[in-house]
């Protein structure tokens, strides 16, 4: 069961596509205006939205970019009667916005809220639905990449699928851990859906509905009975991303149902059996979680029974080509276009460390076609690939005049160490001097060896 | 937007809404929905086939006027 916000200001249209979508077994809510919209934004986390491209107090584009303020991004997809809005949503293309045309049919509603009953279902395999959800078909549904470490990430995915186990993503930032979250609950046998929250991105008055859901009365502003993530997540996935910006204080609560399979609603005496496996994400590093008191040691091992880090690109370069190509094709079959990318260009990719992972390259892929020559057949790709979080990273190393050799030194035993995951006989042989040497300069500099 | 733009937009309202209505009844004798459910969502197909054939009759009638006024070319009979 998705939480969708239907935002049209066709009433005519909104009664009967709410019909549907509640058929279809989602929950949905209506906004007839920008602003209405925003005030639903304001107060219930979504799942999915559904706009209108023109509204009466501005366009839809306003409410996308309304959202893009909010933590957690949840799927767009356009309403419109024109089949111009490709050409006006080109810039915000992308794997979670796409588009459909009115009439809505059912298999259209089915197709883009859930993509995984859709699949199943013969009838919802027309060109129409092929093309208008230009999905990356691979591995899962949803990964793209032949290298060994997503070959090793695959038969995780696989193993762990088979189970109902609960799973921690671990991973950089960009590196696609939402998609992974989807790739697990498709490779499952579960007739539920996917649903997703921010844990970091939801306020200490709202978390305890949000995840577990309100009784009518149970505070002010709860006009109505609400279900929690957890209930409608039922037989199937509930993803928790960024689960160690959970305030530490709402974190019993979560262990209590994790633990009693069980929720009880925010103002409610009735509890409520739940069966749903739970994925939850975070980019900061075990060392962090242990030492940081970030998350409970009792809720990380209830969620980490089956940890998974997914490598960054920098570790799977083989699929940077692979993975361009596809960005590129999909954006090429968006718009009508035929860009390719030289071997030359290719291999500027593979220079680049992408300290923002994939996200970061589909992102640098998009901008290069907004800026290509249209009709041209070669991507023009910025003279830098440079971002402000590359820049960080390169500047940390980098020693510059007035530099002492102890400074240098030093920087280089620490780097060299870092590379080795702080073997120090690795590390002496790295750099040429002996481990008794190295012991010698790691305790002038204060270490506890 | 053009006038003739704008009208055939409107024209799509009404034939876009006795899809959905058609596809709605669909669901509910799946479902085993009640006759007065059936009953309204036909009601609405009705209704809004009876506004399209207006609005497509006016559309009509303006393009001949516009016709006889030369200003634009004699619709098909």
């Amino acid at each position: 069961m998705k939480s969708i916000l239907l935002i049209d200001d066709d009433t005519e249209f909104t009664e009967v596509a709410s019909h549907i979508i509640e058929f279809l077994g989602h929950m949905v809510s209506v906004a007839d205006t920008v602003e209405d919209a925003k005030q639903w934004l304001d107060t219930n986390e979504f799942d999915h939205l559904l706009i209108d491209f023109m509204l009466p107090d501005g366009s839809g584009l306003h409410v996308y970019e309304y959202l893009q303020q909010k933590p957690r991004m949840p799927k767009v997809t356009f309403i419109t009667g024109n089949p111009k809005i490709k050409s006006a949503i080109s810039h915000i293309a992308g794997p979670s916005v796409n588009y459909l045309m009115k009439p809505i049919e059912r298999e259209d509603l089915e197709s883009v809220l859930s993509p995984k009953k859709a699949n199943k279902t013969p009838r919802a395999a027309s060109s129409k639905q092929t093309a208008q959800v230009s999905s990356t078909c691979a591995h899962f549904d949803c990964l793209v990449g032949e290298s060994d470490a997503m070959q090793h990430l695959y038969t995780m995915i696989k193993r762990v699928a088979a189970s109902n186990a609960n799973v921690m993503l671990m991973g950089e930032s960009g590196v696609g851990k939402e998609l992974v979250a989807e790739a697990i609950h498709n490779a499952s046998e579960t007739q539920g859906d996917l649903i997703a929250t921010n844990c970091g991105g939801l306020s200490k008055e709202l978390i305890g509905s949000e995840l577990f859901g309100h009784e009518k009365g149970a505070f002010t502003g709860a006009v109505a009975q609400k279900k929690g993530v957890f209930e409608r997540a039922q037989q199937g996935t509930l993803f928790l991303d960024e689960v160690t910006e959970m305030p530490i204080d709402m974190q019993p609560n979560l262990l209590r149902v994790l633990e009693t399979k069980r929720v009880n609603r925010v103002g409610g005496t009735q509890e409520i059996p739940i069966n749903c496996r739970v994925i939850s994400a975070t980019n900061k590093t075990l060392d962090q979680i242990a030492t940081e008191h970030i998350l409970r040691e009792d809720i990380y091992f209830r969620l980490a029974v089956f940890p998974i880090e997914i490598p960054p690109l920098r570790a799977r370069k083989t699929d940077i080509a692979l993975l361009a190509n596809k960005f590129l094709a999909d954006l090429n079959q968006e718009h009508d276009q035929h860009y390719q990318l030289s071997a030359a260009q290719i291999e500027r990719l593979n220079q680049h460390d992408w300290p923002g992972n994939v996200r970061e390259l589909r992102h640098t892929l998009h901008r290069s076609f907004i800026m290509s020559q249209p009709g041209a057949k070669t991507l023009e790709l910025p003279s830098s690939f440079a971002s402000p979080f590359s820049q960080k990273q390169k500047a940390s190393n980098v020693i510059g005049a007035g530099s002492t050799i102890e400074q240098v030194e030093k920087a280089l035993i620490y780097a060299t160490l870092d590379e080795v995951d702080g073997n120090k006989t690795s590390a002496a042989e790295m750099l040429g001097i002996s481990t008794k040497t190295l012991y010698n300069r790691l305790h002038a500099y204060g270490e506890d060896i | 937007m053009t006038d003739l733009n704008k009208r055939i937009h409107d024209i799509r309202k009404p034939l876009n809404s006795i899809s959905m209505q058609a596809e709605l009844i669909k669901m509910m004798t799946d479902s085993s929905e009640s006759n007065e459910n059936l009953n309204a969502a036909a009601d609405k197909i009705i209704l809004n086939a009876k506004r399209c054939s207006e609005m497509l009759q006016t559309l009509f009638e303006d393009v001949a006027i516009d016709a006889e006024k030369g200003q634009v070319n004699k619709p098909l009979e």
